[in-house]
């Protein structure tokens, strides 16, 4: 087996260990503290989501919000339907009588679960095609998702009495999954979050692995050679865009669990770009280490703001200008590099112990002539 | 049979006639080498056949299909391959990666999406002990030398088995031993292989070329074999000048 495969593997199998019996134990069960923590979690997908577009494909989606909140949304709209009898009571405010028929299918939780990925994924492949096919890259496709953030939340802040407007969908039912009434605040849902984000990164590095992810890499880095081996760059790029939604999607379901309501600021470009941050920061080129980063990232911005109410906004902006200018590549780069020296450090002895070992044989066959 | 038959071809960049109605046939398995002075057309012409450059006029033709108007990963699809004269590697990618990219046979999503990015082959292996790059398979392509550049791109193009290759100045930087290593290889891959060449280096071109075509200001100035060409007035002329 290739042995990049089998480190990410391992490296897959101890987050695993960590996320679902580290962590746990180290807050002591507590119910608040992993609520907490699963918002993390549920960020984390996000992050690794944008790893896979823009880590391996190249292609930096800043609208990755928008995908994010369509997910969040979805759900929002399935709790809030459960909630009220009929109506929700924010479309009465606002003069809706009647429930709009975009609402009436999300009455369905396999229809609301399908629809929080299938919905971002299909806008996002929308998109994708038009760009792709016109053969945008670089910058430009940076500049074209965030355009499109901007305009869809604006759509969904305008739009009030479809979508509740500046406050979004507050008031919500919990989820009844299979009969399960979840509580958010309990070490079972906790392990949903924790499920769900082991279950994306292990599609994410098995895509990583494969021969896709490998011609994504080639496309990133040489879109034109890549076309003359026969490649369909365009489709390519376009699936893991629509990959890259869908995921970002289910962390939107995820996120509004956790949270309890949705809210336009989800798809706000701030949000958007914060994703971009703990990506760098935890290194694109690696889904799982992009999801670490998101973890560190909001881990350390809650341990900030505790303690430095006023300042902690300007401490991490220090912490995010070091990572740049440092270590470009993020955590994951500086592991990457650690490794290969102690690996050529390891070989480098292993041959002269090699040469060492020849050396009596070549004295044999000689005396041998 | 005609493997590629070129037909009328034009192309114009801003007023200046790159190509200007070039005509000709390869048979299949032939080597044709396309020799001319600097500025002549001939990586023009390779960049039409391939697809990176669209032609204003005339008509290109693989095995009976005209390929002018079809994008170039289509093209690659039928059966052409491309070596660029600045050697085009993915310098980010290993020597192996590179050529399992380059396997393209199955270029599809699906067929991308269900197989692990590196499975061992016998085929890359035996690519790789032919091209002497065995020892630095896992090496950065960015981490080679320029000869090994170029070994690796004929690599890649053995791999990809394309049935009509191009080549621009493959030995550009490679020792003498080298060169004559490429010609061996170019000759093997003859018959099985349509190959049209472009190459400066004389003595290389006298070991592998079935036929030449000499090119001038985006037209033929001549065809024939080796010897032929040398004793060519109108080749002389143009190549010193007179």
């Amino acid at each position: 087996m290739n042995s990049r495969f089998y480190y990410d593997l391992i490296a897959l199998a101890v987050f695993c260990a960590v996320i679902f019996l580290g962590v746990p134990a180290l807050m002591s069960y507590d119910g608040f503290e992993l609520n907490t923590f699963a918002r993390y979690l549920s960020l984390a997908i996000v992050s690794m989501a944008l790893a896979l577009s823009w880590g391996t494909a190249g292609l930096l989606n800043l609208g990755q919000a928008a995908t994010f909140g369509m997910g969040a949304y979805a759900m929002a709209m399935h709790l809030k339907l459960k909630v009220s009898d009929g109506l929700p009571d924010f479309m009465g405010w606002n003069n809706v009588e009647k429930l709009p028929l975009v609402w009436v299918p999300f009455e369905s939780l396999s229809f609301t679960l399908l629809a929080g990925l299938l919905v971002p994924a299909a806008v996002g492949g929308l998109i994708a095609i038009f760009m792709f096919r016109a053969r945008i890259a670089g910058v430009f496709v940076a500049v074209i998702t965030l355009a499109f953030l901007v305009a869809f939340q604006l759509l969904v802040i305008e739009q009030q009495g479809f979508t509740g407007g500046q406050n979004g969908l507050t008031g919500l039912a919990p989820l009844t999954l299979a009969g399960w009434t979840v509580d958010t605040y309990s070490v079972s849902f906790y392990y949903l979050v924790a499920g769900c984000l082991t279950v994306a990164l292990a599609l994410g590095v098995y895509i990583s692995h494969s021969k896709f992810g490998l011609i994504l890499r080639a496309i990133r880095e040489d879109a034109d050679r890549t076309r003359f081996f026969g490649y369909n760059v365009a489709t390519y790029q376009t699936v893991i865009f629509c990959v890259s939604a869908a995921l970002a999607g289910w962390a939107g379901m995820l996120y509004t669990l956790v949270l309890e309501f949705a809210s336009p600021t989800y798809m706000g470009v701030s949000f958007s770009l914060a994703i971009v941050i703990w990506c760098a920061v935890g290194g694109r080129e690696s889904v799982l280490a992009a999801a670490v980063g998101a973890i560190i990232v909001n881990l350390l911005e809650g341990r900030l703001s505790d303690v430095f109410v006023e300042g902690w906004h300007m401490l991490l902006g220090i912490v995010f200008v070091l990572v740049v200018m440092f270590m470009p590549r993020g955590i994951y780069g500086v592991i990457v590099d650690v490794v290969r020296r102690l690996n050529e450090a390891r070989r480098g002895g292993r041959q002269d112990s090699a040469e060492d070992a020849l050396l009596p044989a070549t004295i044999q066959t000689n005396r041998e002539r | 049979m005609e493997h590629l038959q070129v037909t009328d071809l034009h192309v114009e960049f801003g007023g200046l006639r790159a190509v200007d109605g070039l005509s000709f046939d390869v048979k299949q398995g032939e080597i044709l080498c396309l020799l001319g002075p600097n500025g002549a057309g001939k990586s023009t012409t390779l960049d039409l056949i391939c697809g990176k450059t669209q032609p204003t006029g005339g008509s290109i033709r693989v095995n009976g299909v005209e390929v002018s108007r079809l994008l170039e990963f289509r093209r690659a699809r039928l059966g052409i391959g491309r070596k660029f004269q600045v050697p085009s590697v993915y310098k980010e990618l290993t020597v192996v990666e590179n050529l399992s990219v380059a396997r393209s046979r199955r270029p599809g999503i699906w067929h991308a999406l269900t197989r692990l990015s590196l499975r061992p082959s016998k085929d890359v292996d035996n690519i790789l002990e032919l091209v002497g790059l065995t020892e630095k398979s896992q090496d950065l392509a960015g981490n080679l030398s320029h000869g090994e550049t170029q070994w690796l791109e004929i690599a890649m193009l053995l791999a990809q088995d394309s049935r009509l290759i191009l080549m621009d100045e493959p030995t550009a930087g490679m020792t003498i031993q080298e060169t004559q290593r490429t010609a061996e290889i170019f000759r093997s891959l003859s018959g099985s292989h349509t190959l049209i060449v472009v190459e400066h280096d004389m003595s290389f071109v006298r070991n592998v070329a079935d036929r030449i075509i000499v090119m001038n200001r985006g037209t033929k100035l001549a065809e024939g074999s080796i010897a032929e060409i040398e004793t060519n007035e109108d080749v002389k002329t143009a190549y010193l000048g007179h």
